[in-house]
């Protein structure tokens, strides 16, 4: 009883210019969860989700939902946020919400009755007669968003719902998200939005170049590194240049406030404090021992190797990490 | 072929205009259309999350769906039909167009201009009946004919005047004699009289002494017009009568001299053809041809409202969103049905109210000029059989051109390439008109071979078999066997289209050629 992805494979195009898009994809998604689908741009993760929609057709491979290939199960099992937004430019948005509602069979009553509901709990009731292209672009994903919900459906898909948008309207977006998981929908979103993964997810995959890199509950994948991070404040000077000859240690994320250090599996990472500590004239005033962030997870397992794509080794190459290392 | 050279002449006509906006629309929102949205959106969206997590850079564009091949495989609903949602995008795609302003106003105006139109003639009449009979003088001088030329002259000009096409009401002519020459030259100077008519005797001639009436008709009309053509008529015939009484005939023995002759034509089987009068054949083939033109209209018209609609989807991204509601083949088909309806209603507006004032016209008339009213009946050469005909011609030539302009729009990323990909069909839709026009005119025979065979082609047939029905030059069995074939070829082209349609919706910025169309229908 999930949302089962079965080794798909998406090649484009034919012959020299052929691009495989998904390259054996599996991963399964349990009812109710929020899962957060990471990826590099380019890496699949849109393609996997047209898939899942039967928008368009994999290659090999199957998705099922609850048992039913994905095609099979009624459309208004689905609620789709695709990454492009699109709404009609010069019709009201109460319109089209009932006109989205419509075609997901919900009553044209019940769907506006739902879209006000909805303005009301974005805010913005006074939207519904407003043409969508007045609309700046955090208000048209909001009703991006209530059109995918209207119906209510049991698998939420969001390609990157949270790009673009301000802080306010996506910590609004994130209440609408929530809701929906109180409601009993499934929901998936693709981001590389790390820290909104941390907040929000409870299972992630990522994929990259359309293989699946790594997947599971957050903490598994963060334990699954080995490594462990040290966050270290002191009072003083805080490049703190002896830390330079503590072994096994390598500073990820120099600060004002903190310092990010990455501890190599088999080091302590109390031999940071006590160096600190035998260091004179320092005074700790933070030391914190965590797992590693999803951030540099998802750069290690897809930044940092050898890669023919320019886009990824360019992304590297200008994060922090990538020039520590 | 054609279609890829049109195209490819066009992409190189826009080519040095899109080098200079391309760096422009990459910062434009979701409306802004074609490739260079997919790369500028992606830029936006790219440098927004590298601010945040610096995991991505600036260069998201590359990998976006834009620029990859996008499949042209679709999933198994792309041909799944629901008539809740044809219901559901026809009726939206019939609001929207409906609540536009342009629509609004074009109807309006077409509608006054229908009217007038249908009105004219008793507004003609009207004019006409508020400023009396033109006054005609005309001065005997001399002339001393036994004919009473003033009677004559009356009774010839207004015996011409009610033949006039527009009915009764056409000018009448008020003739009078007169002996001030002078004054009535002035009064036609000023206006007041339409012309003084001065007739003379010529010189003695071999037949007589006597010579022949002379007149000289003093007006300021021109040769061209109506009255001076009608004088020259009426005086010819007053010589011809005074010529024949001069030479001693008696006014019943002059009549019979001028008695219609026993003439009739009779077809090859001894039948005679009743539908062939002159004025039958003239109302005949201007009713198929005015029927022709306005289904071409309907269909260039409409049919591009309908490839607009499906690129304004595209570009406005708002596809892919729809898509995961409605399929393919249930969104060409709601936009069809949407948008011919549409169609209908504006024709329905605009052409109901001037076809009941032309069929009521007489009615109107009495009301209006107080003349007594015959009943209603259709204009001449429109029947009931040619506009159920021209009825079921319209909404399946529409839906045949309609499906198919859907289906090539689908291939495009922006409204400004519709002209080109759509070209080769308004092409052969302007072919088939121009062969119907043509053989109602008499250009090409109407029994020409060809032009029959084309009656029976799909996309030639709605225009041909209504020139041809006009003319009653096409059998029922052939107009049968026309919307037969048309009805048997819609579904065909809506199971084209929907394939175009369902390869094309997600396809951004590639080229459509006919490799690209062969494969989709192969759909591989």
């Amino acid at each position: 009883m999930a949302l089962v992805l079965d080794k798909l494979v998406k090649r484009f195009g034919s012959g020299a210019t052929a691009v495989t898009a998904l390259d054996g994809v599996s991963f399964s998604v349990q009812p109710g969860e929020v899962f957060g689908f990471l990826g590099a741009n380019g890496a699949g993760k849109t393609t996997t989700m047209r898939i899942i929609l039967d928008i368009i057709r994999a290659d090999s491979g199957t998705v099922s939902w609850n048992g039913t290939p994905s095609a099979e199960a009624p459309r208004r099992t689905w609620g789709y946020l695709p990454e492009e937004r699109g709404l009609y430019p010069r019709m009201e948005v109460l319109e089209q919400l009932v006109f989205f509602g419509d075609l997901y069979h919900v009553g044209r009553p019940e769907a506006e009755r739902r879209a006000l509901e909805w303005l009301e709990r974005f805010g913005v009731p006074d939207y519904a007669h407003r043409r969508a292209e007045e609309l700046s672009k955090g208000n048209q994903q909001k009703i991006q968003f209530i059109a995918a919900v209207l119906h209510e459906p049991q698998v939420l898909l969001m390609d990157e719902p949270f790009s673009g948008l301000d802080p306010v309207n996506a910590s609004i977006l994130k209440e609408a998200f929530l809701e929906m998981k109180r409601r009993g929908a499934t929901i998936v979103f693709s981001t590389h939005q790390m820290d909104q993964v941390e907040e929000l997810c409870e299972s992630v995959v990522l994929i990259d170049r359309g293989r699946v890199v790594l997947g599971g509950s957050i903490r598994d994948v963060k334990r699954s590194t080995g490594r462990q991070v040290v966050r270290i404040a002191v009072d003083g000077d805080s490049s703190m240049p002896w830390l330079a000859a503590v072994p096994g240690v390598r500073v990820v994320r120099p600060g004002q406030d903190y310092t990010e250090l990455d501890v190599d599996q088999g080091t302590d990472p109390e031999t940071v404090l006590r160096a600190a500590l035998d260091h004179a004239g320092v005074r700790v005033t933070r030391f914190e021992i965590a797992d590693p962030s999803l951030e540099e997870i998802f750069i290690e397992k897809v930044g940092r190797r050898p890669t023919e794509e320019a886009h990824l080794a360019d992304a590297a190459t200008t994060t922090p990490a990538a020039a520590a290392s | 072929m054609l279609f890829r050279l049109l195209y490819q002449w066009f992409k190189r006509r826009r080519a040095g205009r899109d080098a200079a906006g391309g760096a422009g629309s990459g910062s434009g929102s979701g409306a802004a259309s074609g490739s260079g949205t997919a790369a500028g959106l992606g830029a936006a969206s790219g440098s927004g999350t590298a601010a945040g997590s610096g995991a991505a850079s600036g260069s998201a564009a590359a990998g976006r769906p834009g620029d990859q091949p996008i499949s042209l495989e679709r999933g198994a609903r792309a041909m799944s039909l629901e008539l809740q949602n044809v219901r559901a995008v026809a009726r939206r795609e019939y609001l929207a167009r409906a609540r536009t302003r342009s629509f609004r106003i074009t109807t309006v105006v077409l509608v006054v201009v229908a009217i007038g139109v249908a009105l004219a003639p008793i507004g003609i009449r009207l004019i006409d009946q508020g400023s009396g009979p033109s006054r005609i003088e005309v001065s005997l001088g001399s002339s001393a004919s036994k004919l009473d030329i003033v009677a004559q002259l009356q009774a010839i000009l207004n015996s011409q005047a009610t033949s006039n096409p527009l009915g009764g009401g056409a000018p009448t002519y008020a003739v009078s004699a007169t002996t001030d020459e002078t004054g009535a030259r002035a009064a036609v100077a000023s206006g007041a009289l339409t012309g003084l008519l001065i007739v003379g005797r010529g010189p003695a001639t071999s037949t007589g002494a006597e010579g022949d009436l002379a007149f000289t008709f003093v007006t300021k009309a021109k040769g061209v017009d109506r009255i001076s053509q009608l004088m020259q008529v009426a005086a010819t015939g007053m010589a011809q009568a005074d010529r024949l009484a001069r030479s001693g005939l008696t006014p019943a023995q002059q009549a019979g001299l001028v008695a219609p002759v026993g003439y009739a034509t009779q077809l090859p089987d001894g039948t005679t053809d009743t539908s062939s009068s002159p004025e039958d054949y003239v109302n005949s083939f201007a009713v198929g041809f005015v029927l022709a033109i306005i289904l071409f209209m309907a269909i260039i018209l409409y049919g591009q409202w309908v490839a607009y609609s499906v690129a304004e989807e595209k570009s406005s991204r708002v596809m892919e969103v729809i898509l995961g509601a409605a399929s393919p083949l249930e969104l060409l088909a709601g936009k069809v049905v949407g948008v011919g309806g549409l169609a209908l209603t504006q024709y329905a507006i605009i052409f109901v109210p001037a076809l009941l004032i032309v069929l009521l016209q007489d009615q109107i008339a009495s009301l209006v000029l107080g003349e007594p009213a015959a009943a209603a009946s259709l204009p001449a050469g429109l029947s009931i059989e040619l506009l159920v005909v021209w009825g079921i011609l319209f909404l399946l030539g529409f839906a045949l051109y309609a499906t198919l302009y859907a289906g090539a729009a689908a291939l495009v990323s922006r409204t400004e390439d519709i002209n080109a990909i759509v070209a080769p069909m308004t092409m052969v839709s302007v072919a088939g008109y121009l062969v119907a026009v043509y053989s109602s005119t008499g250009l090409i025979s109407p029994d020409a071979p060809f032009v029959h065979v084309m009656a029976l082609i799909p996309f030639f047939s709605p225009y041909l078999v209504l020139s041809l029905l006009g003319q009653h030059a096409i059998s029922g069995i052939e107009v049968v066997a026309a919307i037969v074939l048309l009805a048997v070829f819609v579904p065909i082209a809506l199971w084209v289209a929907a394939r175009l349609y369902a390869a094309g919706v997600l396809m951004y910025g590639q080229r459509p050629g006919l490799k690209l169309l062969s494969r989709v229908l192969r759909g591989g």
